[in-house]
Formats: structure tokens, sequence, C-alpha cells
């Protein structure tokens, strides 16, 4: 494209119908430097150095056939404006190939030199209103961000500063409070919780939209999460006279999730369902596991209310969607609930979905993946088609000291957690998720395939990236410790499937003891001396 | 015996005020700063148990702040909460990699901020360990 020329790439294998191409080009327009390789591997290459104007693709070269041929130049430069020389025979391959991203097709045999200069004109011209348009595009969508966040940043400095004073009134520090004013005050203080909340989910479906949100996946119990979310919403039910019950079916092993966002969403679908059931209507929250799909968790929160029609049901995950006829329309959101929640389970690799009848009320649904250690562990320890000759399980454990606050020591936890992520390699060793909610102690696991000796290196390192950066300071102790994982002799014929499955029982079984085994206190002797290990043996419960 | 004194560094003076009476209806002693400037030198003359500070600051944000008193020997030790309105996403991280023990988003609950002002304060005022 410099200097005024067309820079074509010529990818063509048949030296005739290069020629007559050639030809054309020439005769068309002076400006045109042509570059013709034979195979699609040169074509690539020639293209990685220097992106051409316009790419001309024979689909049929000796290195590659078919669609096969412009997806893989599609892939390459996503930029750069292909068109296809079909043969009469394959025009329906070259229609498809316009719906997947290239810009024309020309039937040889029958090219005329002004054909060709105007589809490649045209071509590039195309490409280049695309590309522009795609960067308007982003260029809003990042606009609308910050203007979210700054919007949502400078509502919460008012926002402060009422819950602030309202609080100091409600909590008797300006003078006695009486009923009456504490009733009026109860009042204002529920509607900055509203205020609060909805900036909250502004600022969540901007960052779904741009996908930016992060999730902690751990490994759960989640009839616990369940409790949880009941328990928080038990008062909302019972002021609106709505019930709460929970069924948790016993087979359900551990989940692999965020708890904070899984909460989340069961707030979420618990309050929706306490809004829109009448008084004296009930709610019910399940956990089941469904025959046909073993992976995954279903999880459901039915309500007796007055239901969604069918028009509603298709749009309800959208954002903004609000119930028009909704008899509770009083302040009950900016309609951004279900569509953070519909992000949040699709991050987990879920799905959510709604089954309502008009009258008989709702039940919306949604899946979450079971934990599987074994597949987790298999790339880690399944190595060209072998068992790796060693693994060792690392124990790091993390102890709060009594005067250590909650908010602190999560936060020592998550940095001791990322840090400890940057100490593994990742394509021999796994970090576990982490078991439980996040409580006192914590222990994690990493999953090495290394030998003892090695393991000592590694748990060295740990200990002083720990240490140099999660904040022990003043708030608690750290302890890493190493033991190898016995694994299952290799026999002939005992299929790969089985024995990562041994071994995942193995890791299993000592990560169970090692949490179950409570860290030691400090004693008079100091620390329990960091990074002891019996070499070879396993770790033995107490 | 002497009352712990929390500087409470904020831009609105609304804030302050109300950050104020509650901290001293909690027994601690306040002084304040209203910008970033002011908070490093209000800090020297006043050695502060402990700071509230917010990010969003004139003459010297937050970060400013922390880095001036991770880099001064005499204010180093001194433990800061951040309060801010600013996103935890975004800032949480960074503000306690940059020294600060906790890091609060504006409007913060009452009482889970005193509670690490409580877990903060070295133990040295075992009458204000637990405010009535």
């Amino acid at each position: 494209m410099n200097n005024g020329h067309t820079h074509v790439l010529l990818i063509e294998d048949n030296p005739g119908d290069a020629d007559l191409v050639r030809l054309r080009l020439v005769e068309g327009d002076s400006a045109v430097n042509v570059n013709c390789v034979n195979r699609l591997s040169d074509g690539l290459a020639s293209m990685a150095k220097e992106p051409p104007s316009v790419v001309l693709l024979d689909l049929n070269l000796p290195d590659s056939h078919g669609a096969d041929t412009f997806r893989r130049v599609l892939d390459r430069a996503p930029g750069v404006p292909v068109v296809i020389l079909s043969g009469q025979d394959d025009e329906a391959l070259a229609m498809k190939a316009l719906h997947q991203g290239v810009q024309d097709y020309l039937v040889k045999g029958d090219i005329t030199s002004n054909q060709l200069e105007r589809v490649m004109r045209y071509a590039i011209e195309r490409q280049a209103l695309i590309r522009t348009l795609e960067m308007s595009r982003k260029q809003q969508l990042e606009f609308k961000n910050q203007f979210l966040s700054h919007v949502s940043h400078e509502l919460r400095t008012p926002l402060t500063c009422i819950h602030q004073f309202v609080t100091i009134l409600l909590d008797g520090l300006a003078g006695e409070v009486n009923p009456e004013q504490r009733y009026h005050l109860d009042t204002v203080l529920t509607s900055v919780h509203q205020l609060r909340a909805m900036i909250r989910d502004l600022l969540e479906a901007t960052r779904a939209e741009s996908g930016k949100i992060r999730i902690e996946p751990r490994c759960i119990t989640i009839g616990d999460l369940v409790q949880q979310a009941i328990s928080m919403m038990s008062q909302t039910a019972k002021e609106k006279r709505v019930g709460l019950e929970v069924g948790l079916d016993a087979r359900i092993q551990l989940v692999y999730a965020d708890p904070d966002r899984i909460l989340q969403v069961l707030i979420n679908l618990i309050d929706n369902g306490i809004k829109f059931t009448p008084p004296d209507g009930s709610i019910m929250v399940k956990a089941c596991i469904v025959e046909a799909d073993p992976n995954m968790v279903y999880l459901s929160v039915a309500d007796t209310g007055r239901g969604i029609g069918p028009e509603a049901k298709a749009l309800i995950f959208e954002r903004l969607y609000q119930d028009p006829n909704s008899i509770d329309n009083s302040r009950s959101g900016l309609g951004l609930g279900l569509f953070i929640a519909k992000e949040l389970v699709e991050l987990h690799g879920g799905r959510i979905w709604v089954a309502s009848e008009v009258g008989n009320g709702s039940t919306f649904s949604f899946t979450l993946p079971i934990y599987s250690l074994a597949k987790l562990l298999s790339p880690v320890i399944v190595y060209e088609g072998h068992l790796r000759d060693a693994i060792v399980l690392v124990k790091v454990e993390l102890t709060p000291l009594p005067s250590a606050s909650r908010g602190v020591w999560k936060e020592v936890c998550q940095r001791s957690l990322e840090r400890l992520r940057r100490c593994v390699y990742l394509d021999k060793d796994v970090v576990l998720p982490i078991t439980g909610n996040a409580g006192v102690g914590e222990t994690f696991l990493v999953a090495a395939s290394t030998d003892m000796e090695r393991a000592e290196i590694m748990m060295k390192r740990i200990r002083e990236q720990l240490e140099a950066g999660a904040g022990f300071k003043s708030t608690g102790s750290l302890k890493v410790s190493a033991s190898a994982v016995q694994l299952p002799s290799a026999q002939d014929g005992t299929p790969m499937k089985d024995l990562v499955q041994a071994v995942a029982e193995r890791i299993t079984e000592m990560g169970t003891l090692a949490l179950a085994s409570k860290p030691v206190p400090e004693n008079a002797n100091g620390h329990a001396s960091a990074g002891e290990y019996q070499a070879g043996n396993e770790i033995k419960s107490n | 015996m002497e009352k712990p004194k929390i500087l409470i560094v904020d831009d609105d003076p609304d804030l302050r005020r109300a950050l104020k009476i509650r901290l001293r209806a909690n027994h601690y002693d306040t002084v304040q700063a209203s910008d970033g400037y002011s908070a490093i030198s209000v800090a020297q003359k006043e050695s502060p148990n402990l700071i509230i500070l917010d990010l969003g600051l004139p003459a010297g944000d937050g970060y400013v702040v922390l880095e001036r008193l991770q880099n001064s020997d005499s204010l180093s030790s001194i433990p800061v909460i951040v309060l801010t309105a600013r996103d935890p996403q975004s800032n949480e991280q960074k503000t306690l990699q940059a020294g600060a023990t906790a890091f609060f988003q504006k409007p913060a609950d009452n009482n889970e901020l005193l509670d690490v002002i409580r877990a903060t304060l070295p133990n040295a005022w075992p009458g204000t360990a637990m405010p009535s």
C-alpha cells in the first residue's frame, strides 16, 4: 500500500492460472506489485513478513485444500482482504467462504482485467470499512465503561455521606431517637442499601459486558452455600410472609465454583422469587443430580408467584429488562440482576434458564460443574501417554495469629495463593482448588510432577516468595511440607483413565488427611520447622 | 490513659466530620487532613496510631501518600486503612501491595470498619480493645 502501489499476494499453484491472473493484473493497473507463491505455507510466511494489500487465493494447493485454506489465511491475518480464485465447480464453497469473512470470489477462466481491478479495489475498501467500524465499536464500548465506572464512583461519595449520618442518628450518637424517627430513618437506610446495590449492579454489568469479571473457583459443598443463602434471605421472606424451603440431594459431591459468586446468584434468584410471590406463598430451593448429565449439579429456585409470560421469558435474562406488568415495581432494581446471574453462571461453565407458566409460578434453574480431581490432574500427571515418574504433594499451611483481623487475613491468604500460583510450572504442576469456604486456617495443596529432591527446591521457592510478599509479618505463620505420592504400577493394559483416577484418589486421600490434621500451633520451641518432610513417606494422620 | 489517635484523610469535609463522630464515640481521638500533602505533614506532627486514607485526593492522591509513608522511617510503621469510593477490583490489591493494611469501599459497614481498626491497632491500649 505504500507509495500508492497495491501489493497483491497471489497464492496459486497452477502456473498457467498464475500467469493469466498476473497478466490481467498488469493489463489493468500499472501500480500493482505481484508476489506469487504456490504453497499456502509460503503465502502465510510472506503475509507474516509484510501484510499485502490483498490476497488472491486458490483453494486447492499442494499443502492445503478447500475451506481449510481460506480459514488458515483469515486466521493468520484477519485484517487483510481475501479474494478467492475458484474453479467452475466449486462456487458453492466460495459462497461459504463469503459467510466466513472472505471479501469476494472470481471464477477462474473468465476473469477480465476490469473485473479483477474492481473486485480488488472493493475488497480493500470494504475491509478498511470493517476495520473502522470495529475500532469505533471498541472505542464506544470503552467510553461507555469508563463513563459508567466514573458515574458509579461519583454516586458513591454522597451516598457514603448519607449512610454515615443516618447511622450516626440511628445509633443515637447525636442524641436519643424516638420510635417514629427511628422508623423513618430505617426507611432512609433501606433506600441507601438499595441504591448501593444498584450502583454495584451497574458496575458488575459493565464488567460482565467487557469480560472483566473474575471468578475464584474452589471446591465447595453446595448444600452449605444454599443454607447460607437461605439464612441470609429468611428475614426478607418472613417480612413478606413467604415460606422458604430447601431440598438437597444427598448424592451431591463437591462442586467447583466461586462461593461468593454463586451465593450472589442464589440470593438474586431467591430475592426475585420473594419479590414476585404474594404473601403466604412459598419458595423452594433445590440442589440435585440429573442422571442424564452426571458432570453437573442442578440448582433451582421455584416460587409460587404469578409466573412469567412467554414474551417476558424470552427477554428476562437480557440487560435492563424489567417486567412491565410487575405489581411490585417499587424501586426494585435496575433490571440487571438476572443478566449478571447469567454471566456468572456461564463463567463457571454452567447454564441458566427459566420454566414458567402464567399463574403457576416460576422455576429458575442453573447448573454448575461437579469437581473432578482426575480431570484437573490428568494434563499434569500424564506426559506423552505415560504417567510421570514421580509426583509430590506439596502442602502449604497458613495459620493466623489470634489477633489478626478476618478481613486482613483473608487478604493474606488470597495474596499467598496468587504468589503460590506463580511459583509452580504451569505445564507440570497444579495448585489444587481449595476445599471449603475461606475459613480461619487455609491449606493449599500443589500436585507437582517432580521428585522429593527437586520438591525441596520448590518448597524453598514457595517459602521465600510467600514470606516476601504475602504480609505474614503480623498476621500469621506459614508452613510448607511435601510428601511423595505413591504411583500405581503401570501394568500393561491398564487404561490410562484408570491410572489417573487411582492417582487422583490417592491425592484426595492425602489431601483430606492433610486438611483434617489441624495446623500445629506455635510451641515453646518456636515455629514448627517450616519445610519438614519425610522423604518418600506418606503423610500420616494424627 | 491516652486514647489511640486516628488520622482521617479525606477531601470531603462532611465525611471527615461523620467519621470523627463515629470514631470518638468508640473512644478514639481523631486528627484530620484534606489532601495528600497535608496528610504527610499532619502525620509527622501528630504521630497518629492509625491512618484512614481516601484514594482520590487533591495534592497527591492516596497512592502517593502510601508511597511517602512507606519511604519515611518515622511513618512507615503506622497502619493504613484505605477507605475509598474507587473500585476494589482495580485498587484493592494495588493498595495492599503499596503497604495498606486493609481496603474498604465506600459506603463501608461501620462495624466491619471498627473491627478492622480494633484488630489493626497495636494492643497498647487494653482499655480500648473492646469499646463499649
